[in-house]
């Protein structure tokens, strides 16, 4: 049947094709461009892991180098890498690297054995070993990345079968007269089935090999975005590289092709099955199966309106992929435009505005403790700096009695309800977690003229704050005090260090702390205090003190850090001046990592933009198979429904009122998907407004009605067009033509 | 010799209360070289008789054997192919598939069992049906009878063991019905083609040897045309 009847129908049918060449070619696109991610997500976690954890699969101890030669001679190593102890240790660590990961786990114990070492006391790169689908029992950790991509491509497979087969029934049915002669003169189903598989097959070969090409490119786009969004400066993160392997390719190909095969087998096994009667009597016209009134259109439009919407029903099924695809692409990008409005609004309110004039540079300097840090002053005399804070934290406890508790915290329960992990309850009281901010001496003497304190180097000062834990907004906490108010005048605060909460062995000295002041007021830092452990007591404490009680409490985080102020109304470019000098002072004897509050504030809305692009262009994706399926369902308009006009002509209905039929059809199938997403966006946007506690006001100052109302428009006007596309080919109907030429059956 | 047999055939519509018999018991005979008209009013039943006959429609009771082939015993596949090579149809409306060319309409039933068509029978039928000269001709470029006559030949390329015509002349002139069943006599006379005609126009029935009448759904009238004439 492909020779004699499918290569000349397709060949002079292109039009009717196009939904068909077009859900191809966005099927074969997004599995492409999901491939070419995760592949390359693969790759890049492959790099990460050789980077931080080193290229080798597996790793023995060995007593003496003897042995080494034995182990390169088994014929599954490919290398060897030998580090040789440094503290004068007889053992000797190899690193082995296999030629076969598959053969490495049962390789490693026999090499372990033959080189004198203990095959349990062989170690592997399990999360390396992992990337290659090598998975030991030894192994419990969950490594997602296969299956969550399995199940990915999964998800997209099902989605794009459940979309795309209408397109292919469209195309099918279109011909369900001509396949019912065919079937009256001999066809068997099979010999109908496979010339449908085949005319798909036909159909979709270029668009599938585009769309592959495509999704190639797009994945090639967003690798570089993600460079660019990302940055390579941040921590723990090394340029993304883009890479391709043929094995992709035909991975993408055949899961593509496995999609478009089941697309198109499902309304073509239909199809086959009917017989020839049911075939020829359904001669291609729309029917309604049961009367139902379309009572909005009817009275927005009249008899018109009657007319399209007993239309639109009757074309359901041959719209469903338009129907369901404009939906979900609206919906996903108005609650997309949403989400990313009020993430932007929470973020500069609860981050950027927030810390506003907090910092400019942050720089951590590891594996450094601020009592032994000599670059303090040179730091703070940088003439580009209004202030610069250089601090450490440290864990402590501190035990609160009830006496001292005041009577607002007492109000809301006090420690009642207050998590085990935090709060220990003692016979004396309760052991509550006392986070100690340690500042340089000038910072620390300036944050005690700032509230008002006694310029002093030999005490604490107290943040005496606890919020209202019964009052769940986090935006707009309730504070009172911690403390009583006569304990305010109590003049030290007994510190223990933190291992003596758990009460295990370890320090559980007490060391009585001056405190200078209690305060609401904290130092001007990038630091949040009590967020997640709403219980803390906070302790801010000179360095000079700090060195007095460090033996007894210790705790000490591995960091320092150091909190810029730049001047007032500094640009990017002098704060980059001016991180590239404190960069410069802080040499190589440390590692430093530093973040630049305007740069943050830069790359945190490219990536806010990189991903609503990127949301955007799936959103976009799946709109275009809406509009396909449109375009394909009016250019079959002629021999769909050419009846149906001509009896609307031959009943006294102008060509006038027909376009305007055409004009309410259309009007109907956008506006539907914005009247479904409307309440569901409302309801969506009101629940994030609620968990973010951000006000309705400020949403609507910056709600996205512009792009949701260009995503819209330019829903509408595709529509139109393929609309106005049908009317053209429709207009030219003859009804007495029409009429005459009626079917046997 | 016997080449269709219908014993208690039967087909209803609907279900329940609103079941509608079509066909009610019909019993009929027909040997081979036979050229029967089966006429009957609208709605009788005539149409569906011939979907039963042809193995596009399946009766709800009763056998219907042709050719030795009982088609109740047959599948999808094997109705199909029963079709193909045992039954050739020819509609009021014509049916051809209006991308494919006269030679590839009439060739189709071939085309579909990866058969060489025979050239010399090939030859004869064009020629003998007047349209040798429309092969690489589109339906839509050719008149209702020459349409006809492209549906006649396609039935008539596999040698079917018999023909079924269902008010062939139906949307024809009275000029292009005259030669339509001056065609169908021919190949009936020349080629031994068994045929069954449906029509409602009792002129067109007495062209027929034997002239069958069904009324809601039985036969009730089964004669020769001498007799009746």
């Amino acid at each position: 049947m492909w020779r004699e009847y499918s290569k000349s129908y397709l060949k002079n049918n292109r039009s009717s094709s196009l939904s068909v060449r077009i859900a191809a070619f966005l099927s074969a696109l997004l599995l492409s461009l999901l491939c070419g991610l995760f592949y390359n997500a693969w790759k890049y976690e492959i790099e990460r892991i050789e980077l931080e954890e080193g290229g080798w699969q597996s790793r023995i101890v060995i007593g003496s180098e003897d042995k080494i030669e034995d182990i390169k001679n088994f014929a599954s190593v490919k290398d060897v890498i030998v580090n040789r102890p440094e503290d004068g240790r007889q053992e000797i660590t190899v690193d082995l690297y296999f030629y076969d990961y598959g053969s490495v786990l049962e390789d490693t114990p026999e090499i372990a054995a033959s080189a004198g070492s203990s095959p349990e006391m062989a170690t592997y790169n399990y999360a390396l070993l992992a990337m290659y689908l090598i998975r030991s029992p030894q192994d419990t950790a969950p490594r997602m990345v296969f299956p969550l991509f399995l199940l990915i491509m999964g998800m997209a497979s099902f989605s794009l079968i459940v979309i795309i087969h209408n397109s292919f029934a469209v195309s099918m049915n279109a011909r369900i007269h001509q396949f019912g002669i065919f079937s009256s003169i001999g066809a068997t189903p099979r010999q109908i089935r496979t010339c449908l598989l085949q005319e798909a097959a036909a159909l979709s070969a270029a668009p599938l090999l585009l769309g592959n090409v495509s999704g190639i490119g797009i994945s090639m786009v967003f690798i570089q975005m993600s460079n660019s969004l990302l940055r390579n400066d941040t921590a723990g993160r090394h340029k993304a590289v883009f890479g391709y392997h043929p094995l992709v390719l035909a991975v993408t190909l055949l899961v593509t092709v496995i999609t478009i095969w089941i697309s198109a087998w499902i309304p073509a096994g239909k199809l086959s099955r009917l017989t020839p009667l049911e075939a020829i009597k359904n001669a291609g016209e729309l029917q309604l199966k049961r009367k139902k009134r379309s009572r909005i259109l009817s009275m927005l439009f009249g008899i018109e309106g009657e007319l399209a919407g007993n239309a639109l029903r009757a074309q359901k099924k041959a719209l469903r992929t338009a129907s369901l695809s404009l939906l979900f692409s609206f919906m996903a990008f108005v609650m997309m435009q949403c989400f990313f409005t009020l993430t932007q609004i929470s973020t500069r309110e609860t981050y950027f505005e927030r810390y506003q004039y907090a910092w400019d540079i942050m720089v951590t300097v590891k594996d450094t403790q601020i009592d032994t840090f000599s670059q303090i002053e040179s730091l703070q005399s940088l003439s580009g700096a209004q202030s610069v804070i250089v601090y450490q934290k440290a864990d402590a406890a501190r035990l609160i009695t009830e006496d001292e508790m005041s009577e607002e915290m007492k109000s809301f329960g006090g420690f009642l309800g207050a998590p085990g992990q935090y709060v220990i309850q003692t016979p004396d009281g309760w052991l509550v977690n006392a986070p100690l901010v340690i500042l340089d001496d000038a910072s620390f003497l300036s944050y005690c003229g700032q509230i008002g304190a006694a310029a002093r180097l030999d005490g604490a000062v107290v943040r005496n704050v606890i919020r209202d834990v019964t009052n769940p907004d986090f935006r707009h906490p309730v504070e009172v005090p911690y403390l009583k108010t006569d304990y305010d005048k109590k003049d030290a605060s007994n510190v223990l260090a933190a291992a003596g909460r758990s009460g295990s062995e370890g320090r559980t000295e007490t060391v009585q702390v001056p405190v200078l002041a209690y305060t609401a007021e904290v130092p001007v830092l990038r630091e949040e205090y009590a967020t997640i452990d709403y219980y803390e007591l906070v302790h801010f404490l000179p360095v000079s003190f700090w060195r007095q009680i460090k033996e007894q409490i210790g705790g000490t985080q591995d960091d320092i850090r150091i909190c810029v102020l730049g001047r007032e109304n500094a640009d990017l470019e002098e704060l980059n001046a001016l991180q590239g000098e404190i960069m410069r002072l802080l040499g190589d004897a440390a590692i430093a990592e530093s973040e630049n509050r305007i740069q943050e504030y830069e790359a945190n809305a490219d990536m806010i933009w990189g991903m609503k692009t990127i949301f955007g262009f799936f959103c976009i994706l799946l709109a275009l198979i809406g509009i396909g399926n449109v375009f394909s369902n009016t250019s079959g308009f002629v021999r769909q429904r050419k009846r149906e006009f001509a009896r609307y002509l031959s009943v006294g209905m102008t060509p006038q009122e027909i376009r305007r039929m055409f004009c309410i059809e259309a009007f109907a199938l956008v506006v539907r998907p914005v009247l479904i997403t409307l309440p569901a966006a409302a309801a969506a946007v009101w629940y994030m407004l609620r968990a973010g506690y951000v006000e309705a006001s400020e949403f609507f100052a910056e709600a996205p009605f512009l792009p949701i109302a260009l995503f819209m428009l330019s829903i509408a006007a595709a529509v139109s067009a393929a609309y106005y596309l049908g009317w053209r080919s429709v207009r030219k109907i003859n009804p007495a033509e029409v009429l005459r030429d009626d079917t046997m059956l | 010799m016997e080449i269709l047999r219908c014993e208690g055939v039967c087909k209803v519509y609907g279900s329940g209360s609103n079941q509608t018999a079509a066909l009610d018991g019909v019993d009929l005979r027909v040997d081979k070289g036979e050229f029967v008209a089966l006429m009957g009013a609208s709605g009788s039943g005539k149409s569906t008789l011939l979907h039963i006959l042809g193995s596009v429609d399946r009766p709800t009771g009763g056998r219907v054997i042709i050719d030795g082939t009982d088609l109740a015993g047959l599948n999808q596949t094997q109705s199909a192919i029963f079709r193909r090579r045992k039954v050739g149809m020819v509609y009021q409306f014509y049916n051809l598939i209006p991308t494919l060319t006269v030679r590839q309409n009439i060739l189709m039933p071939l085309a579909l069992d990866r058969k060489k068509p025979n050239e010399e029978y090939f030859e004869k039928v064009v020629v003998s049906l007047g349209i040798a000269d429309k092969l690489e001709s589109l339906p839509n470029q050719l008149s209702g009878g020459q349409q006809q006559r492209t549906a006649i030949a396609r039935s008539l390329i596999y040698r079917p063991a018999i023909l079924l015509a269902d008010e062939p002349t139906g949307n024809l002139d009275q000029k292009n019905s005259k030669e339509i069943i001056d065609l169908l006599k021919l190949s009936n006379r020349n080629l031994g083609q068994t045929i069954l005609l449906i029509t409602h126009d009792e002129k067109i029935a007495l062209e027929a040897e034997r002239v069958i009448t069904l009324e809601d759904g039985r036969i009730i009238d089964d004669r020769p045309r001498r007799e009746e004439a």
